[in-house]
Formats: structure tokens, sequence, C-alpha cells
């Protein structure tokens, strides 16, 4: 479909009443977001703490495993 | 003519700029220009995920158990939409990476572990999109030698321009090529009502639960759920710069490419399955596109073995991406594709390296690719469980978020729903390498 008879391109102050301008992202003004790098650590509950610790400790436990598993099938193991 | 400074963000660099865009009379007009415009994003990190892996997994599955699997990958679309849209959200809101996020908000244990485990998954991952490269260049007659370096230098030269509209409008089409797996499966001729049926009923294949088929089954939701996707799109959306009036436009770009990427699935394992059907058996889909060449024709083994190639290679160019990206904004690095090399030479030297060895890699002889493959399978299925749960804790933070965006209870629900689904897989899968006979054999 050819689009260029219902558009045409102009500056986003130049707009005539009851038109709408459509700017792509890249092309606007960057707008405001979120400051997070002033925020800090996520405030935790203590079950959220020891729940992301049980996470720790079973996916360093899974992370073992899979090395010995990998270095196995590598046959590492068998050469020695 | 009132003159407005443009600044883009962590990148340091500074234009002065009207904003222009397109006047347009008609409202329907004004949403579908501005859906083009935010169009992008959610498309490519889903179609990127039909990557080389996704393709052998999903050939697999039609070629064991013909289109019965076809209802688990239907199932997949809510679960991948549902999640790549929390994305969406905080990448809009805070207009940074999934990386520095966890950085910020977990720490530097957390910060680390997450970039040390996306990085080499996605590492790995390049390897096998490499060797695919390799392998269907092989079968078509030119030497990987030749070709596997070629390919490197094409994907490079792609991000390199410094214009992320151009890399995005060639990964787009790139994207849209994969239209041609829908044409493969309907040469094929595959039955509308054994597809419709299967798609909607569940159920086991024949057989029942056996260690083959609860492998394809963590295989394909791994396939279809990978953690560089979280880290690639919303930096993708920071890199864009979306605002917060396109949130809904995104959302609709990252619901037509999870459509659009199932449907895709769902044809490769149509073709999968018509291999089955003829009798064909294969170790890789190179060698199934030439044993199908003697049912459908010449076509049908160049279309397979060319949608092999632009998979792996829209994998690569994402994935390489999401490790740039992730690096970048942790080490506080200009990282964006708008910016020219020069001015961001550790974000492109990030990508260039991933891909370089990615590539080199797949060019040594007696390289251990079956290894590297399983390695990718396993690191995949440990790591995303936690980070979906990091997904999770960071979309319910209000600090960041505001009550608008962040988490509703039901989004809560069914998001533990998933994460537990998840969990419960990667048991299964550890459980599997700790004890392979868990399962009865095939």
């Amino acid at each position: 479909m050819n689009l260029m008879p219902y558009v045409r391109q102009m500056a986003s102050d130049e707009v005539p009443e009851n038109h709408f301008i459509v700017v792509h992202p890249l092309d606007d003004i960057a707008e405001e977001k979120v400051d997070t790098s002033s925020l800090g650590p996520m405030p935790m509950t203590r079950s959220v703490k020891y729940s992301l610790f049980a996470l720790r400790a079973y996916l360093i436990a899974m992370g073992l495993l899979v090395a010995y598993h990998v270095i196995d099938l590598a046959g590492v193991f068998a050469r020695q | 003519m009132q003159e407005k400074v443009l600044t883009i963000e962590k990148t340091g660099t500074e234009a002065q700029t009207t904003p222009r865009g397109w006047v347009v009379r008609s409202k329907w007009m004004h949403h579908l220009l501005t859906f083009l415009m935010v169009f992008g994003p959610g498309l490519i990190v889903m179609e990127a995920d039909n990557d080389a892996g996704a393709v052998s997994t999903y050939v697999q599955a039609g070629a064991q158990y013909g289109t019965r699997l076809l209802w688990l990958i239907v199932l997949l679309l809510p679960v991948t939409y549902f999640i790549q849209e929390m994305v969406v959200r905080l990448g809009i809101a805070t207009g940074k990476g999934h990386a520095a996020m966890i950085y910020q908000r977990f720490g530097s244990w957390w910060g680390r572990f997450s970039l040390i485990d996306l990085q080499l998954v996605n590492f790995l991952t390049l390897v096998t999109e490499f060797a695919a490269i390799a392998l269907a260049l092989s079968h078509m007659g030119v030497s990987p030698r030749l070709g596997v370096p070629v390919s490197a230098v094409a994907l490079m030269l792609m991000a390199l321009t410094g214009s992320y509209r151009r890399w995005e409008r060639i990964t787009m089409l790139l994207c849209l090529m994969d239209l041609g797996w829908i044409v493969m499966a309907l040469k094929l001729r595959p039955s509308a009502a054994e597809l419709a049926y299967n798609s909607i009923v569940p159920g086991i294949p024949a057989g029942g639960i056996t260690a083959n088929l609860m492998f394809l089954v963590i295989a394909i939701v791994g396939t279809t759920i990978a953690p560089w996707q979280l880290f690639f799109q919303q930096s993708c959306i920071a890199d864009k710069r979306l605002r917060f009036a396109d949130l809904k436009w995104a959302r609709l770009d990252t619901l037509v490419g999870a459509c659009f990427t199932i449907v895709v699935a769902g044809c490769m394992v149509v073709v999968g399955s018509a291999a089955r059907r003829h009798g064909i058996s294969f170790s890789d889909p190179a060698q199934m596109a030439n044993d199908l060449r003697l049912i459908a024709g010449e076509g049908m083994r160049t279309g397979i073995l060319l949608l092999m190639i632009n998979a792996a290679v829209l994998g690569t160019t994402a994935i390489s991406l999401s490790s740039a990206w992730a690096y970048g904004e942790v080490k506080g690095w200009p990282h964006s594709l708008q910016l020219p090399v020069k001015k961001a030479p550790g974000f492109y030297a990030v990508y260039v390296l991933c891909v370089a060895a990615a590539a080199a890699i797949v060019l040594i002889p007696g390289a251990p690719l079956q290894l590297i493959i399983l390695g990718v399978q396993v690191l995949a299925g440990i790591m995303l469980p936690s980070a979906i749960i990091f997904l999770q804790l960071l979309l319910n933070d209000k600090e960041v978020l505001g009550d608008k965006y962040v988490n509703k209870r039901w989004n809560n629900w069914v998001n533990w729903t998933i994460i537990v689904v998840l969990f419960t897989l990667s048991l299964i899968l550890a459980a599997q390498v700790v004890a392979p006979r868990l399962f009865p054999g095939s």
C-alpha cells in the first residue's frame, strides 16, 4: 500500500490542527525514565533473601554437576 | 522554529535537532504508522529464537513423534508472550538493559553470575549457529573454510554501520524470510485435520513417557524460551528509545512476533513429520533436506538448507548483540547501535569477538561440537528459571515501576506458575544428568 498520498513529513512544531504527528522513537526527544541508579539495592523481606540464598546454592550445585558431567563425557576421567 | 537538544542517555552523544515526523489526517493511519515505527524488537527477539538449535529440535520432534507434540508448541505461545511482555514494560520504564537492572537491584554477585552465565551460554550457542552454517554450506557444495568466514564478516558488517535502523531493517528482512518454512510445510501437504487436532488436544505420543520424550520436551521448552531473549529485548527497546506511549504497540509487536514464531516452529515440526511419514531417518536437518529431495524435489532441499543458514544468521546477530549490550551496560561503556564504531569501541569489540571466536572454533578440525550442544541445553535449562525469578522480582519492584507498570496480581499468578513448571523441568534435566536411567528408554 502506498502511504505517500496520506502522509507528509514535517517538523513537530508545524503540525496543523486536527492532524496527528508520528515521530520515530529515535528521532524524538529523549523522555525522562525512572532513575534507577539512585535507588540502590532492592529492599527484600527475609523470606526473599533466604529464597535467593537457596537459589544461589542450587545454581552452584547444578553448575558443578554439569561441569562434572561434561568433563566425564569428554573422557577425562576414563584416561586416568 | 524551536531548536531542541536530543540527548542519547548513557552514550554521551548529543545532537541538536527538531523532532520531525509524519503528519497524518486520520487516527487509524496515526496508529498504523506508530505501530510500524515501534515494530521490530518483538518480532526479532521471537524469530531469532527459531535459530539453528531450534530448527534441529523441532524437526527432530516431528521426525520422532509426528505432529503429536504441536500442542506443546502452541502452549508455549502465551508463556513466551507473558515473559517477554514483562521485559517490554521494564525496558520502556527504565530505558536500561536487563543486565544493568540486575546489577543495580540485586548486587554484584548476582550481576556477575548473570553476566558470566549469559556470556557462556551465548557463546556456546553461537558455536552451534556457525556449526549449522558450516553443515548447510557443505551440503550445498560450498567449503565451510570459505563460507563460515564470509558469513562471520557479513554478520559483523550488519551491526557495524552505526545505524540501529539499518540493522533492524536487515534483521526484519531475515525474519520475514522464515515465511519460507510455511511454504515448505504446505508443499509437503500435511493433513489439516490432524494438524488442528494435535495443536489443540494435548496428548502423550505412543510409547508413553520415555527418556527421549522428556529430553525432547525440555529441549522444546528450552529452545522456545531462552535466557538471552530477556536481555536482548530489554536492551533493544532501550537502544531504540521506545517511549511510555509506545507500550501498547511494543506489546502488539511482541504478540505478533510470538504468533509468527510459533507458526514457523509448527511448520518445522510438519517438515520433520513428513520425513517420518516417508520413512526417512536423519541425524541433522541438512541430511533430512537431502533425503526430502527425493520426495519433494530439489527446491525443497535448497530451501531447507537456505532456511537453516538464515536461522543461524538471525540467531547469531541477536545473541551476539545481547552479549555486547549486557557487557556494555555492566561496564558502563557506550553501547548503542546508533553510535559509530569509534564512539563505542568496547561494545562493538564484544560483538565482533563473539562472532569471530565462535566462527573460528567451528573451523577447528575435531572440535567437540556434540559436547558444546549438550552444554548449551543444560546451562540454558539451569539459567532460565533463575533469570525469570529476577524478572519477576523486578516487575514487582514499585520503586522502579510505580503502580502503573508493576505486575498485577494475575500477572504474578501466571508467572509463578511458569517459574514452577520451568524449575520442575530443570530438576528433571538435572536428574537425567545424574541418573540417565531414571526414565525408560525409547
